[in-house]
């Protein structure tokens, strides 16, 4: 029998991204709670507000959809400050005790990524919790947040933190996000101009239909998928190593609940820009092209270059698409089913037939952040090909914010509010932080770092290597092309490491019946 | 087992600290030699500043203080211990120890000297020779070699090294560029980096950033 979660213990932004679930707009609400008791209460009338991981549909008449989301989570600060027992505290790991700010190091959060140059909210002591809300429209944001703060105003005690970066030099007391609009419909798009958020991982228990495993669980040997293991994303369920990860006690503080990471980095969109332009000049191929052979998948669609490896290529899966929708718009269900499994392949992909690098390159972004099976160099190294991956397998959660300063400069306020849910940060996250974003021995590029995200410097030796095509018959083999003096597109803002507990513990922390004997 | 690989000599020595304490100026012990000469070690300095940067074809040199072993928890309730506790000195080089031991007290005495003070019987070695004997009175057969270099002498690896940077820097500045001109580049870039001759230009020993 397949593994049962109880997903209305769970809350639902470890199972949902909520952007792709209808909720284009989000706010961000960090707060300190200044007396435990009135903390405490608070939780506990916030929790019938709670949104929950029940498996709703993502269109809109689907009957227990919320109008609105709410999820809540608390830094280690913040455990201290609502005065759960020392016993317990002291089984959190390391990682999120210490939390983000004081992982620096690791995370490559270096010159103006560093602490001192984050949002004024991330400067003096800690924030305590994080509060999200996401909503399917501007005004319904608003309301939600309204009564929010009505709610937030009859408890003495807990305040709602100031000292967030807003559009045109504001401060404001919390943190929007928003999915980039076009013509007035929201895209998949971040503020680079890339398609993001393409392909999460599939755990077992996640509510999601089984149509969604392939590309995103782990890769078996005879080249079929399984989901994750419940462990890697949720607290109290074995892991990939058939372990249960490290988590407090009692039991009950952290069954189904687990680790999330926020950050707040920032785009300089202008320098990305330029940098593309000027580049783009020397590159044989278009500005497309050059963009995707960074990132890893065409901007405009986002297709992998696995599918579609130069310009091309590219277009004839365009006229494909565009045939394909077509017919189906005509009422043709053979068309509407190969345009269906074609998009699988935008997330069903390895790098099996490309080990060169010469259609995805082998510092790209995507293939840095989900290796999928390429660091097994030899065929059965490992039990399984993605071994090293699946234990480093990032849920990404996050929304572009800003892009509605008047200025285009890089100073702008906009970016990326990444978010990312697992079981270890130190283990996820900071792993893929420090080793395969920041440095590449294990793909065997020395120093090289991500070419968008990577904590550059604009020095010579700041580079991305887009291996050369592979050589045809009867024709000349050309030459890699190196892009060099890599500014910083990306700099840290802020954020943290929080605990997102079960309804139940949530509830355990509300009524003060934590006891870890 | 071999200590050389090649023209790799790879140095394992285990050196007894004298058991007892430190007496300070009053008369008065103040702390274990151990702790002693950790104090020592810590205050060496590193990389381009260390005395074994001026010790010729040390590929690669390490210090550390070796206490006990620890017991590996089981049913096996016996545990082994050291004798000693002891100041532990490996060192990958090029060439034979003899010379290579020489030129270290030749050239580092005083050094030396300070970092072994509190070792057992140390205090009678006052030549190179005596330093030789008792480094190898002190030396455990191995085969740790250091799994960054190849055996050639310092001097050849580290002009290879300044060689490599260097000539992956002119690569990335030549990208578009017309044959003809790569050509007439890469002619200046020889005349720049003179293959042939070793000592200069090239990365210092124990160079520990790019050269800029």
């Amino acid at each position: 029998m397949s593994k049962q979660l109880d997903l209305y213990d769970i809350q639902g932004n470890i199972c949902k991204g909520y952007g792709r679930y209808g909720y284009p707009k989000a706010r961000y609400c960090f707060l300190r709670f200044d007396d435990p008791k009135q903390g405490r209460l608070f939780l506990l009338d916030l929790i019938k507000d709670i949104t929950t991981a029940e498996a709703w549909e993502a269109k809109e008449d689907s009957p227990n959809k919320p109008p609105c989301t709410t999820n809540i989570g608390f830094t280690y600060s913040g455990l201290e400050a609502l005065a759960i027992p020392q016993r317990s505290l002291k089984g959190f790991p390391v990682d999120f005790t210490a939390g983000m700010k004081a992982r620096s190091h690791i995370l490559g959060d270096t010159g103006c990524n560093s602490p001192e140059n984050w949002d004024e909210i991330w400067h003096g002591g800690r924030v305590h919790a994080w509060l999200s809300i996401y909503a399917r429209d501007s005004n319904m944001l608003e309301s939600r947040f309204d009564a929010f703060l009505e709610q937030l105003a009859t408890f003495a005690g807990v305040e709602l933190l100031s000292g967030h970066r807003g559009p045109n030099g504001t401060t404001l007391n919390y943190q929007d996000a928003s999915a980039v609009y076009d013509n007035g419909m929201p895209t998949g798009k971040e503020h680079f101009g890339f398609t993001d958020g393409i392909s999460n991982p599939f755990f077992e228990g996640n509510g999601h239909k089984i149509s969604r495993l392939a590309g995103r669980g782990k890769l078996m040997r005879d080249g079929s998928w399984q989901p994750l293991a419940t462990g890697e994303f949720i607290l109290g369920h074995v892991d990939e190593a058939r372990e249960y990860p490290l988590a407090p006690e009692p039991k009950m503080l952290s069954r189904n609940g687990t680790f999330m990471v926020y950050r707040k980095l920032h785009e300089n969109v202008d320098t990305f820009a330029r940098y593309i332009d000027n580049l783009a000049k020397d590159f044989d191929g278009s500005k497309d092209l050059l963009m995707a052979k960074m990132s890893g998948r065409w901007p405009d669609n986002g297709a992998p270059l696995t599918l579609a490896a130069t310009d091309e290529e590219k277009a004839e899966l365009d006229s494909r698409i565009a045939d394909l929708k077509y017919r189906s718009l005509e009422g043709d269900e053979c068309a509407a089913a190969q345009l269906e499994q074609l998009y699988i392949k935008w997330v069903d992909f390895s790098f099996d037939g490309d080990k060169n690098g010469s259609k995805c390159p082998i510092g790209a972004h995507i293939r840095r952040t989900n290796t999928r099976g390429s660091l097994e160099h030899e065929k059965g190294a490992f039990d399984r090909p993605g071994a090293l991956v699946d234990r480093r397998r990032l849920m990404r959660r996050g929304l572009p914010y800003g892009g509605i300063d008047e200025a285009t400069a890089d100073s702008a306020e906009q970016g990326i509010i990444f978010m990312c849910v697992g079981s270890s940060i130190e283990r996820q996250f900071e792993f893929v932080q420090q080793q395969w974003v920041n440095y590449s021995n294990d793909f065997k590029l020395g120093n090289d770092k991500d070419p968008l995200i990577g904590n550059h410097d604009g020095k010579l030796t700041d580079k991305h290597l887009i291996q050369a095509p592979e050589k045809k018959l009867f024709e000349a083999a050309k030459a890699p092309f190196f892009c060099t003096e890599l500014p910083r597109f990306v700099e840290t803002r802020g954020g943290d490491y929080f605990f997102i507990p079960s309804l139940t513990a949530l509830r355990m922390i509300a009524e003060e019946m934590i006891d870890p004997s | 087992m071999a200590n050389k690989s090649g023209k790799a000599y790879a140095l394992t020595t285990l050196c007894p600290i004298n058991d007892g304490r430190v007496v300070n100026d009053k008369g008065i012990e103040c702390e274990s030699y151990d702790k002693a000469v950790r104090r020592l070690l810590q205050d060496i300095p590193l990389n381009e500043d260390s005395f074994f940067a001026r010790v010729d074809n040390t590929y690669f040199a390490r210090l550390f203080i070796l206490n006990d072993v620890f017991f590996q928890q089981g049913n096996d309730f016996q545990q082994d211990h050291l004798k000693s506790k002891y100041l532990c000195f490996n060192s990958n080089f090029h060439g034979e120890l003899e010379p290579y031991l020489t030129q270290m007290w030749n050239d580092c005495e005083a050094e030396v000297r300070n970092v072994w003070q509190y070792c057992v019987g140390f205090n009678r070695v006052n030549t190179a020779l005596e330093f030789i004997t008792y480094i190898k009175a002190c030396q455990l057969k191995t085969t740790l070699f250091f799994n960054g270099s190849n055996d050639e002498s310092l001097t050849k690896q580290l002009k290879a090294l300044y060689v490599k940077q260097m000539f992956s820097e002119f690569v990335l500045t030549q990208q578009g560029k017309s044959a003809s001109e790569t050509k007439t580049n890469f002619k200046y870039f020889l005349q720049r980096v003179q293959l042939n001759n070793l000592e200069s230009p090239s990365w210092k020993p124990a160079q520990s950033e790019l050269t800029p």
